[in-house]
């Protein structure tokens, strides 16, 4: 029975390999782009949205005709939000079909491992969306970019602006893992730094996921903050604003990813999140010529709105075809090079592409969660200002990042 | 004194939900022996038909409450009679199998007919207000899933051990043979009890739909918390269900307040501590 399994799996094994093409370096008409997203599963709306913004770019740069002369290719990959699902595809696009650019917006441990294969393959590997400062910090490799924001950007923009609207008393609540204990830590340092007299009220983890925020929230409103912050994203931010609210949890709630429609539209009750602000790197309201004439063509060309992961995923993508742009090859040493120091003026201002940690230097946009917008039915965000990236820096010789 | 009330109220809301989702499950596998891997997905497909039958139908809460139990019934009678009872001469591990396949196909249509992303349910009017009780406020929804799992509890229990209706079940469990001679239609008996299972797991859905979201992971979310509800409560049994959901409910949530650090490690520092002392769980029978 075992033995006949194992011919088996040898036989398909064999007929697999033997329908590959065996074409090494594939016609050099176009340039690849591997974008990993989960395209399946619980977070494949967030996937197809990022897709959907990588894709826009390279239509819009195919349509002004091409980049160095050759049309972008967009090849999906499903990452299943599994890093070693994710690598194993993007290894065979390299190996097959050679391809060099890769990136991606969600899941950080995905992109940790991806951009540990880009070193060894010597592709280049970007982020618009996945914000583990440490990706740029000590994890930081020479084939990887984050032509996007970072839970440190964040959580300093937000702790300026909550310490901005003169608050002294806050919570803060994120989920128990790397991601929401370095939201917290930056948020905290900044905090101490700029507004010693402000309080950290109450300070609390919870498993990612969790069912019943009764107890969290409960705690919250014992220590009588003046506003909330939390780095919570998805079913854990609509689950504390759902079970919160009713309870009597009526501050403001000031949060990484406030400005996600569909978050607004499953919570199905408008007054649970009007109020609210977040910090964003791109907003479908940044009140700029640039963004409005963006804004504008993509509702025309497509019929809705490039809400937030498709304007970053958009942006990021214009940044990275500008540097294949400057290098005049997609070399990937070259590329690398060009886009260290690059700057891009897009939709949300001015990009600085920093070479010491390969992080963008971009500004953080406020919004507020407002009842009514000419975008959508149910509230929406308002522009509440921006911070410059300068005001959010972290200098590069705190960043831990060592490039080799 | 009055943090205290909250977070035991936090508690008891909670192990009511438990209660709720494991009940049916936890039925099913004393009468019927088969643990049914399906349940959570049943649960999941109450709370789908409550979004369609409160949000795009009728706006009535109440209206879910009464017909999803029904519609879940008629599900696990057609899953019982067409599928299980022709798998059920195979053996165990065969009828496992075939709920685990039954929970994908599930969750696979719902993502397809409902879409794969979270959908809002939500209750107005007495339900959606606040009660004060010594002086706290707090939501009445909460109240009210506990009273419906003390509702659910009591009719089950009063069934069981007070009717000839719970005399032939349990005949029927001890002896399906002997009963069958007696004249009772066994089969039938089996049938009525999986679909009874299925109608709680969709009661337990609707009730869960305006507290937690309704989306497409929420079987495999609600799952390992009902089957930790009946290892520690011992498989099968009923009593053990309840006095489990209560010790999880309440450890949860004076685990977050007092341990916040372990508050996930309890339930199942719990769970190996009952495994340990008494394998088959608090309540259950030694075989």
């Amino acid at each position: 029975m075992s033995k006949k399994l194992v011919y088996g799996l040898c036989f398909l094994f064999a007929v697999l390999m033997m329908s590959w093409p065996v074409s090494s370096g594939a016609a050099e008409d176009t340039i690849k782009i591997g974008a990993t997203e989960p395209l399946s599963g619980t977070f494949k709306d967030i996937g197809e949205r990022y897709l959907d913004g990588v894709v826009y770019a390279a239509q819009l740069i195919n349509e002004s005709g091409g980049l160095l002369g050759k049309k972008v290719e967009v090849v999906p990959i499903d990452s299943e939000l599994k890093p070693d699902v994710a690598t194993r595809k993007a290894q065979n696009l390299i190996l097959r079909d050679g391809v060099k650019f890769f990136c991606g917006g969600t899941g950080s441990s995905v992109g940790a491992a991806m951009a540990q294969l880009a070193e060894r393959q010597n592709v280049i590997m970007f982020t618009y969306g996945m914000d583990a400062a440490s990706m740029t910090g000590v994890k930081c490799n020479k084939n990887f970019f984050r032509p996007g924001g970072s839970t440190d950007g964040r959580s300093f923009a937000l702790a300026e602006l909550i310490v901005k609207l003169g608050y002294k008393k806050i919570a803060i609540i994120a989920q128990d893992y790397s991601f929401g204990q370095e939201a917290l830590a930056a948020f905290k340092k900044r905090v101490a730094k700029i507004s010693p007299a402000t309080k950290i009220v109450v300070e609390l983890y919870h498993p990612a996921g969790t069912k019943d925020y009764g107890p969290y929230v409960s705690q919250i409103i014992a220590a009588k903050p003046d506003v909330i912050f939390t780095p919570n994203w998805g079913n854990d931010l609509t689950l504390l604003l759902k079970q919160g609210r009713p309870m009597g949890m009526s501050q403001k709630v000031f949060s990484y990813y406030i400005n996600d429609e569909v978050t607004i539209e499953a919570l199905g009750n408008d007054s649970l999140m009007i109020g609210n602000m977040g910090a964003e790197i791109y907003t479908l309201s940044i009140p700029t010529k640039k963004n409005e004439a963006f804004v504008a063509k993509f509702y025309k060309d497509k019929g809705y709105y490039p809400t937030w992961l498709r304007g970053k995923a958009f942006i990021a993508t214009m940044f990275w075809a500008e540097a294949v742009k400057k290098a005049g090859t997609t070399d990937v040493a070259a590329v690398i090079k060009a886009w260290e120091g690059l700057t891009y003026d897009g939709p949300a201002g001015l990009w600085t592409m920093r070479a010491c940690d390969h992080q963008a230097q971009v500004p953080y946009w406020y919004t507020e969660i407002v009842p009514k917008t000419k975008y959508f039915k149910h509230a929406f965000e308002a522009p509440k200002g921006m911070i410059s990236a300068k005001a959010v820096e972290v200098p590069c010789a705190e960043t831990g990042c060592k490039m080799k | 004194m009055s943090e205290f009330l909250v977070f035991f109220l936090h508690g008891l809301a909670y192990a009511g939900l438990l209660f709720l989702v494991s009940a049916g499950l936890t039925l099913v596998f004393g009468m019927m022996n088969v643990l049914n891997f399906a349940h959570a997905a049943m649960y999941m497909l109450g709370a789908y038909f409550s979004y369609t039958i409160v949000m795009q139908l009728t706006g009535q809460f109440w209206m879910s409450l009464m017909i999803c139990p029904v519609i879940l019934f008629v599900i696990g009678a057609v899953v019982e009679r067409f599928l299980l009872r022709r798998v059920h001469r195979y053996g165990h591990v065969q009828e496992l199998l075939l709920t685990f396949g039954l929970a994908y196909i599930i969750t696979e249509l719902v993502k397809w007919y409902w879409g794969n992303y979270p959908l809002a349910i939500n209750v107005t009017g007495f339900l959606n207000g606040t009660v004060s009780i010594f002086g706290i406020i707090y939501p009445m929804y909460r109240i009210f899933i506990f009273v419906c799992a003390i509702l659910v509890g009591g009719v089950m229990a009063l069934v069981l051990y007070k009717t000839r209706l719970g005399i032939i079940l349990r005949a029927a469990v001890n002896d399906s043979e002997m009963t069958n001679t007696l004249g009772v239609n066994v089969p039938l008996v089996f049938m009525g009890v999986f679909a009874f299972g299925a109608a709680l797991s969709g009661f337990a859905g609707v009730i869960a739909g305006p507290l937690l979201s309704t989306f497409p992971g929420m079987a495999q979310e609600i799952l390992l918390d009902a089957f930790v509800v009946i290892v520690v409560g011992g498989f099968g049994s009923l009593g053990g269900a309840i006095l489990a959901s209560l010790i999880i409910g309440e450890l949860q949530s004076f685990g977050v307040l007092l341990f916040p650090k372990l508050s996930m490690a309890l339930v199942y520092l719990l769970m190996a501590a009952v495994l340990i002392i008494k394998p088959s769980g608090l309540f259950g029978e030694e075989s």
